[in-house]
């Protein structure tokens, strides 16, 4: 029964007329527009996902805008009394929020009209304001463009006198020509993988992000293919969609910031930096841009933040504490209700709908790199080439969806310049000598190395002595040649003793590594985890290289239909069947415990509002 | 009260109005990008003229055998520059012209010693690149043609368009000898 060993083998081997002509083949041009009608849907579902998002947290933010408005309203009149019109008008509208509060909190039958109202003065400012601070964050980070943390890299412009930088170069021109666009500036970065991105915030000041190995790797054709795929998607308008995804995700920190900054230090800190960045004017200076954007991202996460802190009794414990809890805890539910929300929404509903909205718009630049080249493989071979070992760029997390591929974390990407390698070739070489024939046999090609050296590294994990020897002698041979590139692998010795759970050698190896000089400036900031979009969502930003070379196949790409396992395809509905129920299950607790916070919150915040007013009425009366 | 007569036709006016601005407004910036795709190959063929000079300087040295075939290049560069803006002369010299480069290029592979010399591997790529991009242009100009012609043409926006006095444009058919017939008045 060995006839079921091989189910995909028909498949592995196309016959010549499937692989010259897809059956249901597709004009870029209809590829284009199908892509670009996928877009509008998918982005009418982020709207909708938005202003679902937007009512609970309306019901969260109104209460506190109005809670500030009064407060100032009745300090004010402290000094000036404020005309009565004001206080009716005041009360007007407070009734009617009442009104809609019962109707949502205890079902109370209420007039239609009355209710209208009432549920207008619940949500519209929160909307408004979170409108607005969308806005605000989109407008402030478009003035600067996000190129500062990438421009801090060490980035540089492309030697005209070197031909492989020449040909970049021109394959840029020559695509930029193609899709009649201004050709946007070039930057090559030293670093070790192999990638490139587009940053910027509109055709005219978009810039062209390679990484020098990228050049070195892909031949003419498939850089023209590559080129083309970052030209077209300055064309298609990706950067300013991306300004505006992003723009979500720092407006949700920015909220999280504001909400908290009475209560902690970092908030403050945060806010302050935004004000400073966004009112000094006279140098919009691309890193600070770049650093408060990560900051706006990274208060939305789910971390420890000054309202625990603030509420941490661990140490000191006294009765002021106590009462300062008591009366300021209603805020701990409006601030696990907000980030509650937000992290659900940014991870099951808008983020993955914003993913799967980049995804089109990949499809889309795939689509037009095929028109602008009118060759499918190039892109295709690029894309396969890339995706064996795809380049990180060091400290362009934040930008990672602009980028050809997802960019990568593997550890065999560290020889960046050709010496290196050599040198790193050469030490791998010698070091066979204390091997014997069980080991693979050492070559000079670098990729081997690099294909060779994990399994190597493995194997000393797993306590092969020969291993480990061989690791020893390439680690002594590296350092004796260049002891700042050998600073930035790890002691072999350590590694070692660390797997095996020697505090000690962990400890020193946190500190060898990463070697500042190969982070460059973003060394500054590597004690923080790296931040992006991509980070807290359920679908990532990058479409999946199958179904890209899938439809660049369509598009005419002589690529061999990807063999799909249909094991693999049972398991996976099987478990999802299985595991279903369970996760829906868990989304409902989840949007349950949400709207029992959001209920809490608003419930707290108008009886805090009601005794703010009624202390402020007291203080007021004597004089009045 | 709001829904009368005369509000309905002010309105509908009014969107017509706005949506005929638009028409027109989208038809002059595809108009603009095709002359803009069409001027974008004039450039590209005077940076070729450019770098021929450099070129055979290049190659003097190591191609004494081969005196005629860089020779010929020159005269053709100086018949295309000659020809100048006399369409059909100029067409035939720059077709002449990308003949004998194609030649030059032939010939300069049985020179190991030639093609081992940096310069002229960077002028090597710099004109294939500059060949590249004058195919680049003319697709660009088609494609923006196609659109243009697509655009205007399509009801309901033909009824409007040869009253703005928009007529389409022809694309660039195959070969330098046809250029002199759509040198257009766009």
């Amino acid at each position: 029964m060995r006839l079921n060993a091989h189910p995909t083998g028909e498949l592995t081997e196309p016959n010549a007329s499937q692989r010259f002509a897809p059956r249901d083949r597709e004009s870029f041009f209809a590829a284009q527009a199908r892509n670009r009608r996928a877009t509008w849907r998918i982005s009418a579902l982020c709207v909708l996902a938005a202003a679902l998002m937007g009512i609970p947290l309306a019901l969260i933010i109104t209460p506190l805008l109005y809670g500030v408005a009064l407060i100032i309203a009745d300090a004010v009149s402290l000094f000036s009394p404020l005309p009565p019109e004001f206080w009716r008008q005041a009360s007007e509208v407070s009734r009617f929020g009442r009104v809609a509060l019962d109707w949502l909190l205890q079902q109370k039958a209420a007039d239609p009209q009355a209710l209208a109202i009432g549920v207008a003065v619940m949500l519209l400012p929160g909307i408004l304001f979170s409108l607005a601070l969308w806005a605000g964050v989109n407008l402030m980070f478009r003035r600067s463009g996000t190129g500062g943390a990438v421009l801090a890299l060490r980035a540089r412009e492309p030697k005209p006198s070197e031909l492989k930088e020449l040909q970049l170069i021109d394959v840029v021109q020559e695509m930029a020509i193609a899709a009649g666009l201004p050709a946007p500036q070039v930057l090559l970065i030293d670093a070790p993988g192999a990638n490139a991105g587009i940053i910027g915030t509109s055709p005219e000041d978009a810039r062209l992000i390679v990484s020098r190995r990228l050049i070195e790797d892909l031949s003419r054709d498939e850089l023209e293919g590559a080129v083309a795929h970052l030209i077209g998607s300055i064309g298609n308008g990706d950067l300013r969609i991306s300004m505006r995804m992003t723009a979500v995700f720092e407006a949700c920190g920015l909220l999280v910031a504001v909400m908290n900054a009475p209560f902690g230090s970092q908030s403050r800190r945060i806010l302050w930096r935004m004000v400073r960045y966004s009112l000094i004017r006279r140098e919009a200076d691309p890193q600070e841009a770049a650093v408060v954007a990560d900051l706006l991202t990274r208060s939305a996460a789910l971390e420890v933040d000054d309202i625990d802190r603030f509420f941490d009794a661990t140490g000191k414990k006294s009765r002021m504490r106590s009462i300062r809890n008591f009366i300021f805890f209603p805020i701990f539910f409006t601030n696990t209700a907000v980030k509650l929300l937000l992290w659900f929404f940014s991870w099951a509903a808008l983020g993955p709908l914003m993913g799967l909205l980049w995804h089109t718009r990949q499809y889309l630049a795939d689509a037009s790199a095929v028109q602008l080249t009118r060759d499918p493989d190039g892109l295709a071979r690029a894309l396969q080439k890339l995706n064996e070992e795809p380049g990180e760029i060091p400290g362009g997390d934040w930008a990672s969806h602009l980028f050809l591929v997802r960019p990568g974390r593997s550890g065999n990407t560290f020889a960046t310049n050709p010496q290196q390698r050599q040198m790193l070739a050469q030490a791998w070489a010698a070091s066979t000598t204390p091997a014997s024939a069980s080991m693979p046999a050492a070559s000079s090609d670098f990729a081997a190395i690099s294909r060779q050296l994990p399994e190597i590294m493995h194997a000393a994990f797993a306590g092969d002595e020969r291993a480990a020897a061989r690791l020893r002698s390439l680690y002594q041979s590296v350092s004796a040649a260049d002891p700042e590139f050998a600073a930035q692998f790890p002691n072999p010795d350590d590694l070692i003793a660390a797997r095996k759970g020697d505090l000690e050698a962990m400890s020193r190896l946190r500190v060898a590594r990463p070697h500042p000089s190969a982070l460059g400036q973003a060394g500054k900031q590597k004690d923080q985890a790296p931040s992006s979009p991509e980070t807290p969502s359920l679908v990532g930003f990058h479409a999946s290289l199958k179904r890209r070379l899938k439809r660049l196949a369509l598009l005419g790409a002589h690529i061999d239909p990807v063999a799909r396992d249909r094991k693999a395809g049972i398991v996976i509905l099987a478990l999802s069947l299985l595991l279903g129920p369970f996760v829906l299950l868990a989304i409902l607790m989840l949007l349950l415990l949400i709207a029992v916070m959001t209920m809490a919150s608003l419930t707290f915040v108008t009886i805090w509002l009601a005794v703010i007013h009624k202390l402020f009425a007291l203080a007021g009366s004597p004089t009045a | 009260m709001l829904i009368s007569p005369p509000v309905i036709g002010i309105t509908v006016a009014a969107l017509v109005l706005i949506w005929l601005i638009a028409v027109f407004n989208g038809l002059v910036a595809l108009r603009n990008r095709v002359q803009n795709a069409w001027a974008q190959m004039d450039v590209q063929l005077k940076r070729r003229h450019d770098l021929i000079p450099n070129l055979v300087e290049t190659v003097r040295g190591y191609m004494q055998h081969e005196r005629s075939v860089f020779e010929s290049v020159t005269e053709a560069r100086a018949q295309a520059i000659v020809a100048g803006n006399n369409i059909p002369a100029r067409t035939a010299a720059e077709s002449a012209l990308s003949g004998v480069l194609g030649k030059l290029f032939a010939v300069a592979e049985n020179y190991p010693q030639l093609r081992a010399v940096e310069n002229f591997q960077i002028l090597q790529e710099e004109l294939t690149s500059t060949e590249n991009r004058i195919a680049y242009a003319r697709q660009c100009y088609n494609d923006e043609v196609m659109k243009y012609n697509t655009t205007q043409s399509t009801f309901p926006r033909n009824l409007f368009a040869r009253l703005f006095g928009f007529s389409p444009a022809s694309m660039f058919a195959g070969t330098d000898a046809d250029r002199a017939e759509v040198y257009v008045k766009l």
